[in-house]
């Protein structure tokens, strides 16, 4: 296991340059963001296309690592995550989300296995705050990071209009805030 | 929810918005410029990317592809490189890097292997350069990309110390763009907030701790600055 300061050290270094501290960052870090990346596009092609993209972001961007304040490994997956939903989102087949969008039929993408599996792992203080919000909320937070939905996505999911899904949303992130804040 | 601010309270809901993706383009593009300069809404992101991040704690790790990092490599510098070498000649060239030795640049990452290579068509040029000229750098931007090319002409960072792209537009804070590498060109990615500032802005390279400034602004002196001009 590397540790945090390894972590830092090497991100510091990756900032000027230091090839083998870039290799460092890779061997430690890889095999988490491509789970990460393969959970939310749940395509080998694809995940590897990204897993490279996002390397090469952390290349670039390493001297702005300590500007945003985020622990290393935070770093590393929210990059991961982005790049993953950025290029899911792109994908032809579900495109920019229009209104139309909204009212097309559609699997519920929430409750499967698969998503059941991921609820009984999050840690378990998220969790806990997760099972305070009301009905459904718990499963729109996890669906928004995991599966980069959209606000429209989610009010065809919960079936409400848009601006309503927006409002709920909110205030269930405030309670969420509040609970892990305590 | 106690004494907290609408505002306040506004924003951490924001945040969190902004953290999950559900922002439209334009109002992740207002959270982002409002984020270079408000550190309470730093913080606000901050909270959230840790918390969030921890939906990811039990998704198994799962080993990329073997040439995946070479693959990598190759993008960035354009060829694998010779990982390592001995430990000793390895600290070396980070010695005499610090130092700003030209030779830690040839034998570092070898003397065909030039980096970067400047924008054909920039939109935006700067050169930056210290009172007496002992550090210069000159910068072309590629609007297209909405990248940076900083290529240093005259000195270094000193001894054990980094150089820090800021860029300053109007009275706003200096904003960072990154950390300066040892080598003598770099290419940096301007944040979508800034592009639309840098017409008449000043960029400016400031002395920071190894990894860059951990305030967000600036901490050691100003060494070299000059205002970006339109081509």
């Amino acid at each position: 296991m590397n540790t945090r300061a390894d972590l830092e050290y090497w991100i510091g270094r990756v900032a000027l340059g230091d090839r083998s501290a870039f290799s460092d960052v890779y061997s430690a870090t890889s095999a988490k963001l491509f789970g990460v990346i393969l959970r939310v596009l749940n395509d080998r092609a694809e995940a590897e296309e990204v897993l490279q993209e996002v390397y090469l972001r952390v290349w670039r961007n390493a001297g702005r690592y300590r500007v945003n304040g985020l622990s290393p490994m935070t770093w590393l997956i929210t990059i991961a995550r982005n790049a993953a939903v950025d290029r899911k989102r792109r994908r032809p087949a579900v495109g920019v989300v229009s209104d139309t969008a909204v009212l097309e039929a559609q699997a519920d993408p929430g409750c499967g296995p698969e998503h059941a599996a991921i609820a009984a792992s999050d840690s378990a203080h998220l969790q806990g705050c997760l099972d305070e919000l009301s009905d459904g909320h718990a499963d729109a937070v996890r669906g928004a990071y995991l599966e980069g939905e959209t606000y429209a996505d989610l009010a065809q999911r919960f079936d409400v209009p848009l601006n309503t899904m927006r409002t709920w949303l909110r205030r269930s992130l405030l309670t969420l805030r509040e609970c892990l804040s305590r | 929810m106690s004494d907290e601010t609408p505002d306040h309270e506004a924003d951490k809901a924001l945040a969190g918005e902004y953290a999950l993706g559900l922002l439209s383009p334009d109002e992740a593009a207002a959270f982002e410029a409002r984020l270079a300069t408000d550190a309470q809404l730093r913080a606000a992101y901050a909270d959230w990317a840790e918390d969030l991040a921890m939906l990811t704690d039990r998704i198994e790790p799962v080993a990329p592809p073997p040439d995946s990092f070479r693959r990598i490599e190759a993008r960035l510098f354009g060829r694998p490189s010779r990982r390592a070498g001995p430990a000793w000649l390895r600290w070396g060239l980070g010695v005499a890097a610090a130092a700003g030795l030209a030779l830690a640049v040839g034998l570092g990452t070898g003397i065909l292997d030039r980096g970067p290579m400047p924008p054909a068509n920039p939109s935006y040029q700067a050169e930056l350069a210290a009172e007496d000229r002992s550090l210069v750098v000159s910068a072309a931007y590629d609007g297209s990309q909405g990248r940076l090319f900083v290529e240093r002409q005259q000195g270094g960072a000193r001894a054990g110390r980094a150089l820090e792209l800021w860029v300053i537009a109007g009275e706003d804070a200096p904003q960072s763009l990154g950390v300066l590498p040892d080598t003598a060109r770099a290419d940096l990615e301007v944040p979508a907030a800034l592009r639309p500032q840098l017409d008449g802005a000043i960029l400016a390279i400031s002395d920071e701790p190894p990894g860059g400034s951990p305030t967000g602004a600036p901490t050691g002196d100003v060494l070299a600055a000059g205002p970006i001009t339109k081509l």
